[in-house]
């Protein structure tokens, strides 16, 4: 494998982490918007643009290296308490964190680069809030702002500079310097400090010897007595005499990382000589050869120093030189580090984290496929022994309903596992809100909740659509702007609130705002103005609201896209329905309205009751049933003369014929012979659904009916049943929602 | 024998680089993802070498270095620290801390097969 | 793939031709995956009568259409002998329901007709030309227009 390929899959990895890092920071930043600003978040949040930083550096990304080393400027200077954490900060820095997102996307080739001027004007923004008032960086020409930058980073406390990433380096031969020989004597000193960081003579030793020819020499005189021996102190003096071409720099590149923890020397031999030959140490030794034994070293100096017991001060100046380092396994202390102070409010712990692994999600939607296949071969093989003849109580029979038992065991799992909370849309919300917000000239307040609600990946993906032009709807048109708010008493700046949440066996998703609610007037207005509705008719305020789903009410007064175009709700239901979705909406005058988006928590399976209409085989999902009865015909009556209602439970419900309904006959089912099942909708309106019979109940692979066809109304989705047949299964909001507005539709089409 | 490095960074693009460059080099590579996973995985697996960004989540760089200090088991275990703070002051820090030496961010991979072979024998 | 005319360097067709009652049809060979016989379909509510309902095909739920309907042509019952044609058109697999498939033609474009005036209007709609073969008249049909893009709701 060639050294591009893995580098090239790091980039992608680079990608994807900046996806969740992006995710990290604007959960950081709203905290920190609302008043959270704790260490650990604003730590939280300099990490996100220091690991951006440091990842788009290696990768030569120079535009996006650039500012969010801007950025992270600013993020340290709060984090250290240096600069206020205050609310222009918080904005500004969530305007950057936009900015940002935008560079990467313009990095991994998703999106045109950044303009200038915006990048710019917000890098001047960060700079003046960093350098407080100590000469504010002006937003003038783009030029000069970025020259500013590149100075900076040339000559900045930290030292950063973007490296490109080269491997091939890796292999390349070591260049050998000057051939110009120079002499040098090199004395080290070493202080205890050294050796509790773990760096070894040894390995400075032996790197000096990669400089060139090394003779080497060890002061014992130094050391002291066992008894007086210092814990602190070193008392070792090494003496290197080294001939090499390197220049000096290279030589004190050597002890960089212990300079400031020894008593370090180099000079040139040269410049010695003339030196005193009482010098601490000789020149050279009979110990020095050309490869020095260091082995023979240490194991002289071992000698002089007597270890008997292990006295820890001897240990801790000199822990490589003895052999004996019990490794008693001390519980090891983790000491609170300095950087992380105490926060003021207790920031909750944070549990373990689980242990994860990646998966292709390929994989997982392949192994789902096959489970559902699984779930139709076990009904169908059920069906065919109870064709049979066999005896329930046979093996066979009991062995298959453990099989269905195992059955379902495996596909909750694997259901399980695609099963992802809707945090990863709800995090795109917030930059919408700010972007219709600031389009608009309204002040929004975005408050979320329920973001580790979990649904199944398939829905996940297609709420992004309908919650977006629900959110723009909301701020667009249901807030007012601010002078109003004002004006109205209430605050200027709006809030709206998205939350999602788990009822009956479904996801609701929840968008509310406190604006002035739906026009009711006006929206009448328009209905009959497009012939949706006649002039006189009577509808109640809820009929009224929902007006705005009907296909033909939409203009560009309903919905408007940001970029001007119309999206019409009407659309938006459309789609929602497509997922076996609901959408409604509630509106209260003045204060405000919600719209309520409903749907199953899967795509992919649904637990159903299977029931027979007019020789049909249909399934009802069972998350929407409450109670099947069987009808007397004593407890059913007829309002107003056609419209069938049925008793349950000391109230009336409709009762649907639901072969009638669905068109699959003409004659009314005999509801003495049938059976009842009593369902409630998402607004929980109960209605009783007549069948011809109920034949069980049944976990169901959902198969769509748009993949090749289209919705069919009243119909949710397919299935396939034991025996191979296509049943539909039922959309019953639908059912009861058209039972509820015609109890008659006398021209109602067969189904041929 | 092929000796041990445990790297420990919060980024998976970093971790990923390590990798790439150090098993290259011919060494074995673990990994961690913050001061307390390393902690753990050091007292689990062991290592010869360590290399450990310093702002991470939980426990940050330094407060690794500390904690595995505090064993004596481990002094002898050189640690690096990845850092894009460079200036003297910042690696005071680092060496106060208890690191054996550093490497500036980005790294180029061969600056940082050498830092490894600089403090490991 | 929805321009199921491709065009090859002789100008040359594949087609596969079908009968409707006394009338011959045929379409581009490469649109239609396979052919099957005729299994009871699940009937969808509400739509139109060309939709005779929907059928388990491999896993896979195909909507069927009875193109005898859909032309406007005398309706029949389907019986063992009608056939159904699965087609691949607008990205979506449909079937379609005809009486027999009868051979596998070769046609050149030069040799295809414009549709005479006397044909109704409605199979009109539907036919991109004609052209004979063997003193039989064949129509050629337009796969897209058989199934349109959205539906107006039923009432």
């Amino acid at each position: 494998m060639s050294e591009t390929d893995p580098f090239e899959a790091i980039k992608v990895v680079f990608f994807q982490e900046c996806d969740e890092l992006l995710g990290d920071l604007e959960a950081g930043l709203l905290a920190m918007e609302s008043g959270r600003t704790d260490s650990e978040t604003v730590n939280a949040v300099f990490r996100a643009v220091h690991s951006v930083k440091g990842g788009a550096g290696a990768f030569g990304l120079d535009a996006l290296v650039r500012f969010a080393h801007v950025f992270e400027t600013l993020m340290d200077e709060i984090r250290a308490g240096r600069k206020p954490c205050d609310d222009l900060t918080v904005k500004t820095l969530l305007r950057a964190s936009d900015v940002l997102a935008d560079h990467i996307a313009a990095a991994r080739g998703q999106a045109d680069p950044v303009d200038e001027a915006r990048s710019a004007a917000l890098v001047a923004e960060l700079e003046a809030l960093t350098h407080g008032d100590e000469g504010a960086v002006l937003s003038e020409p783009v030029a000069d702002d970025i020259a500013a930058i590149e100075i900076d980073l040339g000559a900045d406390e930290f030292g950063f500079k973007p490296v490109a990433f080269n491997f091939a380096a890796l292999d390349a031969p070591v260049e050998t310097a000057e051939p110009e020989l120079q002499a040098w004597r090199i004395t080290l000193r070493p202080h205890g400090r050294m050796y509790a960081n773990a760096n070894e003579t040894g390995l400075l030793l032996r790197e000096l010897a990669r400089l060139g020819e090394t003779a080497v020499a060890l002061d014992l005189s130094a050391l002291p007595d066992l008894n007086a021996l210092a814990a602190e102190e070193g008392c070792l003096t090494w003496t290197v005499e080294l001939t090499t071409a390197a220049p000096e720099a290279d030589i004190r590149d050597v002890f960089d990382f212990v300079e400031t923890d020894c008593d370090l020397e180099i000079v040139r031999a040269s410049d010695e000589a003339s030196a005193s030959e009482d010098a601490a140490a000789p020149e050279s030794e009979p110990e020095s050869e050309p490869e020095f034994d260091i082995a023979a070293l240490l194991a002289r100096a071992q000698a002089e120093v007597v270890a008997e017991a292990p006295v820890a001060p001897v240990e801790a100046v000199l822990p490589q030189l003895t052999a004996e380092i019990a490794p008693a396994p001390a519980p090891v202390e983790v000491s609170t580090p300095p950087a992380v102070q105490a926060a003021a409010a207790p920031v909750p712990a944070k549990a373990p984290a689980a242990v994860t692994i990646r998966v292709d999600l390929d994989r997982v939607d392949r192994l789902i496929n096959v489970v559902g296949e699984l779930v139709i071969q076990q009904a169908m093989l059920a069906q065919r022994v109870t064709e049979s003849g066999l005896a329930r109580s046979s093996g066979v029979s009991v062995g298959l309903e453990d099989l269905e038992l195992l059955t379902r065991e495996i596909q909750d799992s694997v259901m399980a596992i695609r099963a992802q909370p809707v945090k990863s849309v709800f995090q795109r919300m917030p930059r919408l809100v700010r972007e219709v917000a600031e389009m608009t000239g309204k002040k929004v307040r975005l408050v979320t909740s329920g973001e580790d609600t979990e649904v199944d990946k398939t829905v996940v993906e297609r709420l992004a659509e309908p919650m977006t032009h629900m959110l723009r709807n909301a701020i667009d048109h249901g807030l007012e702007t601010p002078e109003e708010r004002l004006a109205a008493g209430k605050a200027a700046e709006g809030v709206v609130r998205l939350a999602a949440l788990h009822r009956s066996g479904r996801i609701v998703i929840e968008i509310s705002d406190d604006g002035a609610g739906i026009n009711r007037e006006r929206v009448r207005g328009i209905a009959i103005s497009r012939g949706l509705i006649a002039e006189d008719a009577v509808l109640t305020d809820d009929e009224i609201d929902n007006l705005i789903f009907l296909p033909g009410f939409s203009t560009a007064e309903t919905v408007t896209d940001v970029s001007g175009r119309g999206v019409g709700m009407d659309v938006v239901r459309r789609s929602i329905q497509s997922l076996g979705g609901r959408i409604s909406i509630a509106s209260n005058p003045g204060k405000g309205s919600t719209f309520t988006l409903s749907l199953p928590l899967t795509l992919a399976v649904l637990d159903g009751m299977v029931v027979t209409a007019a020789e049909q085989t249909l399934v009802a999902p069972l998350t929407a049933i409450v109670e099947s009865l069987t009808p007397r015909a004593e407890d059913i009556h007829h309002v107003g003369g056609h419209d069938a209602v049925i008793r349950f439970r000391d109230a009336f419900v409709p009762l649907i014929d639901v072969a009638m309904a669905m068109g699959f006959r003409t004659t009314p089912t005999v509801s003495a012979t049938g059976v009842a099942v009593v369902v409630e909708n998402e607004a929980g309106q109960r209605a009783a659904l007549l069948f011809d019979a109920i034949q069980g109940q049944r976990q169901v692979v959902i198969k769509s009916l748009e993949t090749n066809y289209q919705q069919v109304e009243g119909v949710a989705a397919a299935t396939i049943l034991g025996d191979g047949r296509v049943a539909l299964i039922l959309d019953v909001d639908a059912l009861t929602a058209n039972a509820r507005r015609q109890a008659s539709r006398p021209e109602l089409k067969l189904a041929s | 024998m092929t000796k041990t490095i445990l790297t420990i960074d919060d980024s998976r693009t970093m971790r990923d680089m390590l990798m790439l460059a150090l098993s290259g080099a011919g060494y074995r590579v673990i990994q961690a993802v913050d001061g307390v996973d390393g902690l753990e995985t050091l007292s689990a697996e062991g290592a010869d070498i360590v290399i450990t960004d310093i702002n991470m989540p939980r426990l940050d760089g330094f407060g690794f270095i500390e904690g595995m200090r505090a064993d004596p088991a481990n002094r002898s275990i050189p640690v690096l620290v990845l850092t894009t703070e460079s200036d003297a002051a910042k690696k005071q820090r680092a060496r106060d801390a208890g690191a054996t030496g550093w490497i500036v961010k980005p790294f180029d991979p061969v600056k940082l097969i050498e830092a490894v072979r600089r403090v490991a024998a | 793939m929805t321009d199921h005319f491709s065009t090859t360097a002789s100008d040359a067709r594949e087609l596969i031709a079908f009968r409707i009652g006394e009338q011959e049809f045929c379409v581009d060979i490469m649109a239609v995956r396979e052919i099957r016989g005729w299994t009871p379909a699940t009937p969808l509510p509400r739509t139109p009568g060309y939709m005779k309902g929907v059928i388990n095909l491999r896993g896979a739920v195909l909507p069927i259409i009875d193109l005898g309907v859909r032309f406007g042509l005398t309706t029949s019952e389907p019986t063992a002998r009608h056939v159904i044609m699965v087609a691949h058109i607008g990205g979506r697999m449909v079937g379609l329901l005809v009486d027999a498939v009868s051979d596998i033609i070769q046609l050149k474009d030069e040799e295809i007709q414009p549709t005479p005036d006397v044909a109704s209007d409605h199979v009109k709609s539907f036919v991109k030309g004609i052209f004979a073969l063997d003193g039989r008249m064949l129509s050629l049909i337009e796969l897209d227009r058989i199934v349109p893009e959205i539906e107006a709701e039923a009432a």
